[in-house]
C-alpha cells in the first residue's frame, strides 16, 4: 500500500512542479529566454500575496485572484522594458540579465521583508485531507495544485490554437522575422508570452507557498525542479511539461520509498537519462 | 557585504582618508589619522563577524541591536591595564558562506588591525573564523554552535584545545539532557522516537551521537532516512513513522523543509503526541510561518527572557534586553539576542581582566580561563568538556500563543538547568 501511497503524492507533487515548469517552458519555446529569475519571481508572489494579505486583511483566496493577474501584468512590463532590450544582444544577454535579476529580487526582498521564514496560511485547507485507502490521504491542497496546474495547460493550450494573438505568438516563435512581416508585433506578442509566463509562476510560488515555506533565498532551490521537468517533458510542449513533472514526481517519491538519501539523486538521474537518451524529451513538441 | 562603522573611525573613511594622504603609507596613514581621535592604544577594536545576508540571517537579526547596546553600555570607557579605554565594534557580514567568513576574518585581522574578533551562529561561522583566529594568533571566542562541530570540526587535540580560540554553547549531551525528561514526562504508549534526520553534519552528528543515547535510555529512534535537505516531499518519511506507532518525534532538518514536513504529516495523518524538535523553530518567525500547527512544539531554550540572567556590564536583565530589543525594533526577541551580547560581554571581561589588553596571548590566555556570570549565565571556559569550551544548559520550551506577539515561549521543563523559572506545564504537542 505504501507503494500506491507513494505513486498518488508523486503524481500530485508532479503537478506542483508541471505548474512551476509552464513559465518557463512557455519563455523557452517563445523568445529562447532561458529565465534564472523564475524561482524567486515565485517568491516574489509570494511575498506580494503576503503584504496584501497582512495589508488588506482580505481572505487569501481574494489576494491570490488579485496576486496572479497583477503579476501577469508584471511580466509584461518586465518583457516591454528590461527583457527586450537584451533580447537584440543574443542568448548570452539574457542569460545574465536574468541571472543579474534573480540575484537583484533576492537583496531586495532581504531586505524589505528580512530573511525570515514565512508561509501563506491556508488555514485548514492547507492541512485538510480524504482518505483514498487506509494509508493513502490525498489533501485538499495538493489536489488542487494538480487541478490548476492542468487547467492552467489546458487554457494556454486553448488560447495557442483557438485564437489570433495565439497563432501570432506561434509564429513568432516559429520564425519571428516572417510573423512580422505579416504584421505580427514581436514585442506585443513577446509580452503576452511573458505575462503568461508570469502568471503561472505567480500561481505556482502561490500554491508552494501554501504547501511548504518561502524566504527570499529559496528561489534558485526551485528553479532546478522547473527544469528537470521541463527538459524531461520536452523543451517547448506544454503536455510534456505536465508528463515531466509527474515523471519527476513519482521518480522521487518512489525512490524515497526505497531509501530517503535517494529522492533528489532519482530525480536528478531521470533527468540525467532523458538527457542522454532522448534529449528532445518525452513529448518532443514545437506548440510553444 | 555591509561594513558598519561604529564608533571612531569607519573602514571606509579609513580608507578614502588613506587615500587621501597621497602617497603616505598606509601605516603612517593610520597613526595619522588616528592622532584625531587621542591615542590608538585608548581604543581596543573588536571585530564581530556574522551571516547577515543570506539563508542564515534570521541569527543575525539582534545585531545591529546588540552592537548598539554595548556601546550604550560602555559608552563611558572602562579601564582595562590601567588605562581608560574604549571600544571600537567593527562588524562583517559572511553572506552566510564559509569561504567569505574566512575573508571577512582576514580583513578584520590585517585591514582593520582588530584586538579580538567574536563571531556566531552555526558552524559555518564559527569555524572558518576561528581557524582564522587561530592561524593569526587572534584572540577569539564564537557561540551558537554544537561544540562537537567546533571542536572536532577543526581537528581540536582532545585534552588540548586551542590557543586562541573559545567557544561557549553545548553538545549532543545537552540535547539528551533537555529533551529526554520531556519525553519521560509525556505519557505516550510507545518508546520510538521517530526522528526526522537529513543528510547534513548537523543531522548526522545527531544520528551518531543521539540515537545512541536515545537507546541508553530506553528510547528506540525510528530514523526516517538521510534525505537530501531541500526535499518537497516526506511521504515515504511520514509513513515510516506512522508504521512505527512512534508518539515522540525528534527533528533536525533546515527550516523551510521543517515547514513542509510539519504541514504533511498533518494531511497524512501523523500526529506525535510530543515534537522535540532542534535547529528549527529557535524563532519566532518560524512559529508564526507554521500558523496553528505550531502549538506546543517543543525545542530546546538556551536563552530567553525568562532566564534570570543579567548583564554583567550594566546590569540589564534578559527580560529587559528582549523588551528593549521590542521597543527598538519592534520584533520578538530571539535566542541569538542573548548569545550575541555575551560574546561582547566576554569580550570585555577578557580585556578587563588583562594586565595589557592589546597583549594577544594574555587576553586569549583570559578567555580560556573565563569564568563569568553573564546575559547567557554562568559561564565556565575551564570546567567544559574540552578547554576552551563553556557549557550552557538548554531547556524545555514550548510554542504557545502569545499577548503581545503571535507567538511565544513557555519554558515547560527546567530538569537541565534549575535555574530558569517553570512558566507552565508540558503539553502534549497533538492531543
Amino acid at each position: 500500500m505504501g507503494w500506491l501511497n507513494a505513486i498518488v503524492q508523486g503524481l500530485l507533487l508532479g503537478g506542483l512542479y508541471a505548474l512551476f515548469a509552464t513559465g518557463l517552458s512557455l519563455m523557452f519555446g517563445v523568445m529562447r529566454i532561458v529565465n534564472l529569475a523564475h524561482g524567486d519571481l515565485a517568491v516574489v508572489a509570494s511575498f506580494l500575496a503576503l503584504a496584501l494579505v497582512s495589508g488588506t486583511g482580505l481572505p487569501l483566496w481574494v489576494v491570490m485572484v488579485v496576486t496572479v493577474p497583477l503579476f501577469a501584468l508584471l511580466g509584461y512590463l518586465t518583457q516591454r522594458v528590461l527583457l527586450q532590450r537584451s533580447l537584440g544582444a543574443g542568448p548570452l544577454a539574457t542569460l545574465l540579465v536574468t541571472f543579474g535579476l534573480s540575484i537583484v529580487l533576492q537583496n531586495i526582498l532581504l531586505e524589505v521583508f528580512s530573511a525570515d521564514t514565512r508561509t501563506l496560511d491556508g488555514g485548514s485547507f492547507a492541512t485538510a485531507s480524504f482518505h483514498l485507502t487506509d494509508s493513502t490521504s490525498v489533501g485538499y491542497l495538493s489536489l488542487t495544485t494538480f487541478l490548476l496546474a492542468c487547467a492552467a495547460l489546458a487554457g494556454i493550450q486553448v488560447f495557442l490554437s483557438r485564437t489570433g494573438l495565439g497563432r501570432m505568438l506561434r509564429a513568432s516563435a516559429d520564425d519571428r522575422e516572417t510573423a512580422s512581416l505579416m504584421g505580427a508585433d514581436s514585442r506585443h506578442v513577446y509580452g503576452i508570452a511573458t505575462a503568461i509566463a508570469f502568471a503561472t509562476v505567480a500561481l505556482a510560488g502561490l500554491m508552494f507557498a501554501m504547501r511548504s515555506s518561502f524566504d527570499p533565498s529559496i528561489g534558485p532551490s526551485r528553479l532546478i525542479f522547473a527544469f528537470e521537468a521541463v527538459v524531461i517533458g520536452g523543451l517547448g510542449s506544454l503536455w510534456g511539461t505536465l508528463l515531466g513533472g509527474m515523471v519527476l514526481g513519482v521518480a522521487q517519491s518512489l525512490s524515497a520509498q526505497v531509501d530517503p538519501a535517494l529522492t533528489l539523486l532519482a530525480g536528478h538521474l531521470i533527468f540525467l537519462a532523458v538527457l542522454a537518451f532522448r534529449p528532445q524529451g518525452l513529448l518532443a513538441g514545437r506548440a510553444a | 557585504m555591509r561594513d558598519i562603522p561604529t564608533g571612531g573611525l569607519g573602514r571606509r573613511s579609513f580608507l578614502s582618508g588613506a587615500a587621501a594622504l597621497g602617497g603616505a603609507s598606509l601605516v603612517s596613514a593610520c597613526g595619522g589619522l588616528k592622532g584625531t581621535g587621542g591615542s590608538s592604544s585608548d581604543v581596543l577594536k573588536i571585530g564581530y563577524v556574522s551571516p547577515q545576508t543570506g539563508p542564515l540571517a534570521g541569527f543575525a537579526t539582534a545585531d545591529n541591536f546588540v552592537v548598539k547596546q554595548i556601546q550604550q553600555a560602555v559608552r563611558g570607557g572602562f579601564t582595562a591595564g590601567g588605562v581608560k579605554r574604549r571600544i571600537e565594534i567593527v562588524v562583517k557580514d559572511t553572506q552566510s558562506n564559509p569561504n567569505r567568513a574566512t575573508e571577512v576574518t582576514r580583513q578584520l585581522i590585517n585591514s582593520d588591525k582588530v584586538d579580538l574578533i567574536v563571531g556566531s551562529s552555526t558552524p559555518d561561522t564559527t569555524n572558518p573564523v576561528a581557524d582564522q583566529c587561530e592561524a593569526n594568533g587572534i584572540p577569539n571566542v564564537t557561540t551558537i554552535a554544537p561544540w562537537e562541530a567546533w571542536f572536532h570540526g577543526r581537528g581540536g587535540k582532545p585534552g588540548e584545545g586551542f590557543k586562541y580560540t573559545t567557544l561557549f554553547f553545548f553538545g549532543m549531551q545537552e540535547f539528551a539532557d533537555c529533551f529526554f525528561p520531556m519525553w519521560d514526562r509525556a505519557d505516550v504508549s510507545s518508546k520510538n522516537v521517530a526522528a526526522l534526520w537529513p543528510n547534513d553534519t548537523d543531522a548526522n552528528a545527531f544520528r551518531q551521537g543521539l540515537g545512541p543515547m536515545m537507546k541508553k535510555s530506553g528510547y528506540t529512534p525510528v530514523d526516517g532516512g538521510a534525505y537530501q535537505n531541500g526535499a518537497t516531499d516526506f511521504t515515504a518519511q511520514i509513513a515510516t513513522f506512522k508504521e512505527s506507532g512512534a508518539d515522540l518525534f525528534t527533528c533536525t532538518p533546515i527550516p523551510p523543509d521543517f515547514q513542509t514536513f510539519w504541514k504533511q504529516a498533518r494531511q497524512q495523518g501523523f500526529k506525535p503526541k510530543l515534537a522535540t524538535v532542534a535547529k528549527v523553530m529557535l524563532f519566532p518567525s518560524e512559529a508564526e510561518a507554521l500558523g496553528g500547527l505550531a502549538a506546543n512544539i517543543a525545542t530546546d531554550f538556551w536563552w530567553s527572557p525568562a532566564h534570570p540572567y543579567k548583564s554583567v556590564l550594566d546590569g540589564k536583565s534578559a527580560k529587559q534586553l528582549a523588551d528593549d530589543f521590542a521597543a527598538e525594533t519592534g520584533k520578538q526577541w530571539t535566542q541569538a539576542l542573548g548569545s550575541v551580547y555575551s560574546l561582547f560581554e566576554i569580550a570585555i571581561q577578557a580585556f578587563k581582566e588583562a594586565s595589557d589588553p592589546k597583549d594577544r596571548d594574555e587576553v586569549a590566555a583570559k578567555l580560556r580561563g573565563m569564568k563569568i556570570r553573564c546575559m547567557s549565565g554562568d559561564l565556565d571556559f575551564t570546567a567544559g568538556p574540552q578547554p576552551g569550551i563553556a557549557l550552557q544548559h538548554p531547556v524545555g520550551g514550548q510554542w504557545r500563543k502569545g499577548e503581545r506577539f503571535p507567538w511565544d515561549v513557555v519554558i515547560v521543563d527546567n530538569s537541565a538547568n534549575k535555574a530558569v523559572p517553570i512558566g507552565g506545564d508540558l503539553l502534549p504537542t497533538n492531543a
